[in-house]
């Protein structure tokens, strides 16, 4: 006999509002159906009413945690629109500030991972050392969580010889205790029995579902945006794209682990060979760019992010469309807590297995029909919304 | 007679026991606090030790809410009888003295049936509440006491063994006379199945997982808030208390200590006090320690490593007496 349980809309585990229905036989998991439409926000509606550079401050909110992968991504797309390139020193810039957002996403991650498995030691510990790359980012850019650092052609403010000073002594103690805490998630059993084996994404699922990020690498599947498409200078950077192959929760966990050492030697190389010169070209605030359309590419902390844009040739974008990494990752979740034959998910695996593809909600509502009247939802296909946006083209034409 | 109803009413009875529960309760969080780098609590009272008293009244002055779909009855019984059964429980406890204020022969016996009936009253207060994620927690519940029941009871036994006798007072005695405690020896094997076991007993990590909140809310006691939400949390404090004082009165030698004539009833009481505060500083320990097994781990654990180890330590107690 099975029954349905509901994690979510509200649940602990859950910052946002996310739906899971679990049908669960004893402990056992049999099926699962997500729901991410509770937290739709017509961003990108939004952004086609504003002019670009008041869109990059509300681009940076679609999510708090990457919000410096969002602005860089809304920037590349508005300099690939206008033909522009930051300046070397800017890209520069932007790579140190894109990497530590990305340690401190990992921090962040890692932490609430542990959390989400009872361990709320490591929890305290992590988000502790966390604060050290938040007071970093504060120093940089001048905002603890949204950076607002990038902007159309460069970035807003330079990097002053103290700050670099203070930066590198940060991402020493960083590395060091990444070490430590590396040795503790290898060592511990508990920790062990949780992940390994828990969560099972193949490498040829994970591709067929489409899988991005940290996520996809710990399928063992070499993928990362900024080794494909160097969009901010990443071809100069040498740097390892992490990949793992036990293709479990312990993989996500590891992944990301060894992705912070890459981004500290990424940032210390960035230091290092820091070009100088300007860091942003001077672009007035009210602009036109020339119609056409624009495709940007970044690798943001949880995974790819797609941004794609279109112009009339006016002041603010006709079209503006975001894709998020955790839309990508939500089917890799259904697939895995599926229990199949040899291949058991109970329902303490479920914070376990959403949690490793670490879940941005406010990133990814969906379209869903309520009709009021008729009392039914319907969630709309892709030829639906395509037929639909021709029917209401024409109409406008 | 009249002078045993005071002791069981006041000192080392219910008003000493419930004041210390909180204190215990204080320990453990500051404790586990300080594990984690944290301040604990702090704001309540000097270094926040009336912290647990403030939660307690304010979850008594909140709203009593019975859900339609409980039963009504278990829904209002369970969280009068848990902390009861606990409190009577520790009554066994050699606070004041080398025996409890009930003693008998086989109390030990007693007191272990009256930790697993608290297990029951858990898996009725979660089934009682009609809540799917109470429903799971209550067979959480009831499942983990399949895996660790066998183990704890085996630990306390083979000491009992070791001592030549089934009664706590007795126990405690045994040692004063050696003049060395059990722990010093083979049962030392047994203090770590206890210290174990009563993680699972109390619902704590790495075995807090009738109530996992990333998994299943609160579990069994999801539906509980206001003053029955209370009195679950009153009866984990007690069982604080009763846990940490049957590892030091058994493992520990009790409140047996030197004494100064005329004193006697007062240091028995501050030995006693910080024996179980050690005990309870390593129960405090592990939980800090470890991430939440899932519950087929926990029993499988339990039932290979634990249990086996508890059947050697008693055929060792067994030889060696």
């Amino acid at each position: 006999m099975s029954f349905e349980i509901s994690i979510g809309p509200q649940h602990p585990i859950h910052v946002e509002p996310l739906m899971l229905r679990l049908s669960v036989e004893g402990e056992l998991i049999v099926d699962v159906d997500v729901d991410v439409s509770y937290i739709h926000r017509g961003i990108e509606k939004a952004l086609e009413a504003r002019p670009y550079i008041q869109g990059l401050y509300l681009v940076e909110r679609i999510c708090g945690i990457c919000n410096a992968a969002h602005s860089l991504c809304y920037c590349l797309n508005v300099e690939q629109l206008l033909g522009k390139e930051a300046p070397p020193r800017a890209k520069y810039l932007r790579i140190v500030v894109e990497e530590l957002s990305r340690i401190h996403s990992h921090l962040l991650w890692l932490g609430h991972y542990f959390h989400t498995l009872g361990f709320e030691t490591l929890f305290m510990y992590f988000w502790r050392d966390r604060e050290r790359i938040m007071d970093m980012l504060e120093l940089i850019t001048g905002n603890r969580v949204t950076t607002s650092y990038n902007t159309i052609g460069g970035v807003r403010r330079d990097l002053t010889p103290e700050a670099e000073q203070r930066l590198r002594r940060t991402l020493d103690y960083i590395e060091e205790r990444m070490r430590y805490y590396e040795k503790v998630i290898d060592s511990e059993p508990t920790i062990l029995a949780r992940t390994q084996g828990v969560g099972i994404l193949k490498p040829s699922d994970a591709v067929r579902l489409g899988v991005v990020g940290p996520h996809l690498r710990a399928s063992g599947v070499k993928h990362d945006v900024r080794l494909d498409d160097p969009y901010s200078g990443h071809d100069e950077i040498p740097f390892n794209v992490i990949t793992w192959d036990t293709c479990d929760c312990y993989a996500r966990v590891k992944v990301r682990i060894r992705e912070v050492y890459e981004s500290v030697n990424m940032i210390r190389y960035a230091l290092d060979h820091m070009p100088s010169g300007d860091y942003r070209l001077k672009i007035p605030p009210f602009f036109k760019a020339p119609p056409g359309e624009s495709l940007s590419r970044v690798e943001a902390p949880r995974g790819e992010l797609v941004h794609y844009s279109i112009s009339d040739g006016g002041d603010r974008p006709y079209r503006y469309k975001v894709r998020t990494p955790t839309l990508a990752n939500l089917l890799s979740v259904v697939e895995m807590l599926r229990s199949r034959d040899g291949y058991e998910v109970y329902i303490a695996d479920v914070p376990a297995i959403l949690g490793g593809i670490d879940p941005c909600i406010c990133c990814s509502a969906r379209v869903m029909v309520t009709d009021e009247a008729r009392r039914r939802r319907t969630i709309m296909t892709l030829e639906d919304v395509i037929k639909i946006s021709r029917e209401r083209g024409a109409k406008r034409r | 007679m009249i002078e045993k109803i005071l002791a069981a009413i006041f000192f080392p009875g219910a008003v000493f026991l419930l004041a210390a529960s909180l204190f215990y309760e204080w320990v453990d969080r500051k404790l586990y606090a300080r594990f984690q780098n944290r301040v604990g609590p702090h704001l309540a009272g000097p270094f926040g030790l009336l912290q647990p008293v403030a939660d307690l009244i304010k979850l008594l002055s909140k709203e009593d809410i019975v859900p339609m779909a409980a039963d009504r009855l278990l829904f209002t019984l369970t969280p009068i009888l848990a902390p009861a059964l606990i409190l009577l429980a520790c009554m066994f406890l050699p606070i004041a003295g080398p025996s409890g204020i009930i003693s008998f022969k086989g109390d030990l016996i007693a007191v272990i049936a009256l930790l697993s009936i608290y297990t029951i009253m858990i898996y009725l207060a979660g089934e009682g509440s009609s809540n799917r994620f109470a429903s799971i927690g209550a067979v959480r519940a009831a499942l983990q006491l399949i895996g660790y029941e066998i183990p704890l009871t085996l630990s306390l036994l083979s000491a009992a063994i070791a001592a030549g006798s089934l009664s706590i007072g007795g126990i405690v005695e045994a040692q004063a006379e050696r003049g060395i405690w059990l722990i010093a020896g083979p049962q030392i094997i047994g203090f770590a199945i206890f210290v174990i076991t009563s993680q699972a007993e109390m619902e704590r990590i790495p075995f807090d997982i009738p109530e996992a909140e990333q998994e299943i809310v609160a579990g069994w006691e999801v539906e509980y808030g206001g003053r029955r939400l209370a009195l679950f949390r009153l009866s984990k404090d007690l069982e604080l208390i009763l846990l940490s004082g049957l590892g030091a009165a058994i493992f520990l030698g009790g409140p047996i200590g030197p004494v100064i004539p005329g004193l006697e009833p007062v240091l028995y009481t501050i030995y006693f006090i910080l024996k179980s505060l050690v005990v309870l500083a390593i129960f405090t320990l592990v939980r800090a320690l470890f991430a939440r097994l899932r519950i087929d781990q926990m029993v499988s654990f339990s039932w290979k490593y634990l249990m086996s180890l508890a059947v050697i330590l008693v055929i060792l107690t067994e030889v060696i007496v």
